[in-house]
């Protein structure tokens, strides 16, 4: 008898049960349990755990690769961070920000969607260096290089750090039950489709374009969202926030903790938040680090750290009843970005 | 017009490189190599160290520095893409990703990210039917030129000949005794000189910093997207064409449209014309 063959036994469930309820009763007391600083790493661990959860659509279901996420975060902030001093309410503002990032992606998206995978790679990457040229000449708007501050919204009742947090806590929760429903439903099985089998696609009734499209849209619009909590944790946005750097952290944050799974983004996001506080003084030493990690991350553990449970219950001999993966199950990459 | 067009050419010709390069690369292992430019990087670093360091002269520190960008290829190849190789497509980009962040970081971390300027021999200019050119300009046009015929021909023979079948089929050339190997670490060995001769030229003709490597890589996947990825005269004539574009618009629009014609281009020839403007069509994997 192992641990993992009772995993499927009534007691455990309700062990389980009973182990989210009481995680989800300390991230809403978190404010309360730890200091200001912790908190706010928590936040950052929130806020790139969303904008993971935007890769897990477009990279790990729909097996295309896009490296504009940092781009669309910062379309996110500057569009959010200016409606807000228009005059907007912050929801509302983030929204908008959000459905701007898609309709970017849309542009971007619709030649290269049709084509091979690593078309997108080009004209997302083309993409993102281009963003950032837009916010240092869009000085009206972004503030060029000298940046622009961030009004930070307070919740009614709640200081500014406590309503940063529930802010990105409600925004994360929301994304991941959005993401694990879509898993679910036609358009993730269709996501799967292309990925697995682009051309016998369309005989199943499954336009390979339309659907790439629609999860490169979602995921832009989760990435302006993630990044109009961006500019609540960070106060001041300038353009090279979001360069070449940001892109790389995400891109650890999707394969170091598991393209596939929706439980992925949250492991890489801990990681690259504790890493980029541990090395954030070391400059060029933190850039070698990330990408040996990404590196040996894509050498040892292709998916990621979120796959080793189901690799530990694999290697076990076959369990009577397995637990069925998480939404999507492990990501069958190959084939993938062809 | 004509200085700019003259300036385009000259920039055009180190996207041509570096999307020759690329296509190189593509065309024998089906890898997009998000690295390449890197790969040329630190060895045109090593040749600015080699002149202004120690001393040596050109003429023997760029030989050395091609040996240098050979070499990083083949070590790059064998122990990050190859190991891989066979697991997907997905992965490999992103170890060439991964190659890519890792040789920037080693290259600030040993250079720094102060701007250099490699000496070379070819300093002066002439003039022609009332336009200055200067010898560099004459020098980066007739590099592009001569690695694009170079490659041409070297696809007629035999071993590039095997290159393009193991790009198609990777099971099948071995089952007829071609070396896949062999392949891989020659594809990666040509791309890693040309991209080296890329860098050199544009870090002679202006500066070097840690920066040129993306903004080149950038460029040269324009250029290859323009040229089909099929096509070594497309990747050419993509790059070409995209130097003088930017530098027209540069001159008669705004210098900030400059960076912006690369990303319009893509969009605009993707979807015109999917497969590039001398790409041929092709559906994979059934």
């Amino acid at each position: 008898m192992t641990p993992f063959a009772v995993f499927s036994g009534s007691p455990w469930r309700i062990a389980g049960a009973a182990g989210a309820l009481a995680a989800a009763l300390v991230l809403l007391a978190l404010p309360g349990l730890v200091n200001p600083y912790l908190l706010f790493q928590a936040c950052l661990v929130m806020v790139t755990a969303t904008a993971g959860l935007g890769l897990v659509l477009i990279m790990g279901w729909s097996g295309q690769i896009a490296l504009s996420q940092a781009g669309f975060l910062g379309v996110g902030a500057y569009a959010t961070t200016y409606l807000v001093a228009q005059g907007w309410a912050w929801p509302l503002a983030a929204v908008t920000a959000g459905l701007i990032a898609a309709l970017f992606g849309v542009l971007i998206g619709l030649p290269a969607t049709r084509l091979r995978g690593f078309y997108l790679a080009i004209a997302t990457l083309a993409f993102a260096e281009l963003m950032i040229r837009v916010f240092v000449e869009a000085t009206p708007i972004t503030g060029g290089i000298a940046g622009t501050a961030v009004e930070a919204v307070v919740l009614p009742g709640i200081d500014v750090d406590g309503s940063r947090w529930y802010l990105c806590l409600g925004v994360a929760a929301v994304t991941t039950a959005v993401v694990i429903r879509i898993g679910r439903v036609g358009l993730g099985r269709r996501l799967r489709v292309v990925r697995d089998a682009e051309i016998a696609a369309p005989s199943l009734g499954v336009s390979p374009m339309r659907t790439k499209l629609l999860a490169f849209a979602l995921s832009a619009f989760i990435g302006g969202i993630a990044g109009a909590l961006y500019a609540q944790c960070l106060s001041y946005l300038t353009p090279e926030i979001f360069d070449m750097g940001l892109l790389i952290e995400f891109l650890i944050v999707a394969f170091l903790g598991g393209v596939g799974y929706v439980t992925g983004p949250f492991l890489g996001a801990v990681v690259v938040v504790v890493l980029r506080d541990l090395l954030q003084d070391l400059g060029s030493w933190q850039r070698l680090g990330y990408g040996l990690i990404l590196a040996l991350a894509i050498a040892f553990l292709p998916r990621g750290l979120a796959s080793l449970p189901d690799r530990l219950r694999a290697r076990r001999p076959a369990p009577p009843a397995p637990e069925p993966p998480p939404v999507s199950g492990p990501a069958d990459l190959t084939g993938a970005a062809r | 017009m004509w200085q700019q067009i003259i300036s385009g050419l000259q920039a055009g010709s180190w996207y041509s490189l570096m999307a020759l390069a690329i296509v190189l690369v593509l065309k024998a292992t089906d890898v997009p190599n998000f690295a390449m430019a890197e790969l040329g990087l630190f060895p045109a670093f090593c040749i600015w160290a080699l002149i202004d360091g120690a001393n040596l002269s050109w003429w023997l520190a760029v030989p050395i520095g091609l040996l240098i960008g050979i070499a990083l290829s083949v070590v790059v190849e064998r122990t990050a893409i190859r190991p891989i190789l066979a697991e997907n497509h997905f992965a490999t980009v992103l170890m060439t990703i991964a190659v890519f962040v890792v040789i920037n970081a080693i290259v600030q971390l040993v250079w720094g990210s102060e701007p250099r300027k490699i000496d070379s021999p070819f300093a002066g200019s002439f003039t022609v039917a009332g336009q200055v050119v200067a010898y560099e300009q004459l020098v980066s046009v007739a590099a592009g030129l001569a690695v694009m015929v170079g490659l041409i021909l070297f696809f007629r023979t035999p071993l590039g000949v095997q290159m393009q079948a193991v790009a198609e089929d990777r099971v099948t050339p071995r089952l007829l005794g071609v070396s896949v190997t062999t392949v891989f670490r020659t594809s990666w060995a040509l791309a890693g000189a040309i991209a080296t001769i890329a860098l050199l030229l544009q870090g002679q003709a202006s500066l070097l910093t840690d920066q040129n490597g993306s903004g080149l890589l950038i460029k040269g996947f324009v250029a290859a997207t323009l040229g089909g990825f099929s096509s070594i005269t497309g990747a050419f004539v993509g790059g070409l064409a995209l130097g003088v574009a930017e530098n027209l618009a540069g001159a008669y629009i705004s210098t900030s449209s400059k960076t912006a014609i690369a990303l319009l281009a893509i969009v605009v020839v993707l979807s015109i014309k999917p497969q590039g403007l001398f790409g041929r069509h092709q559906v994979r994997e059934v």
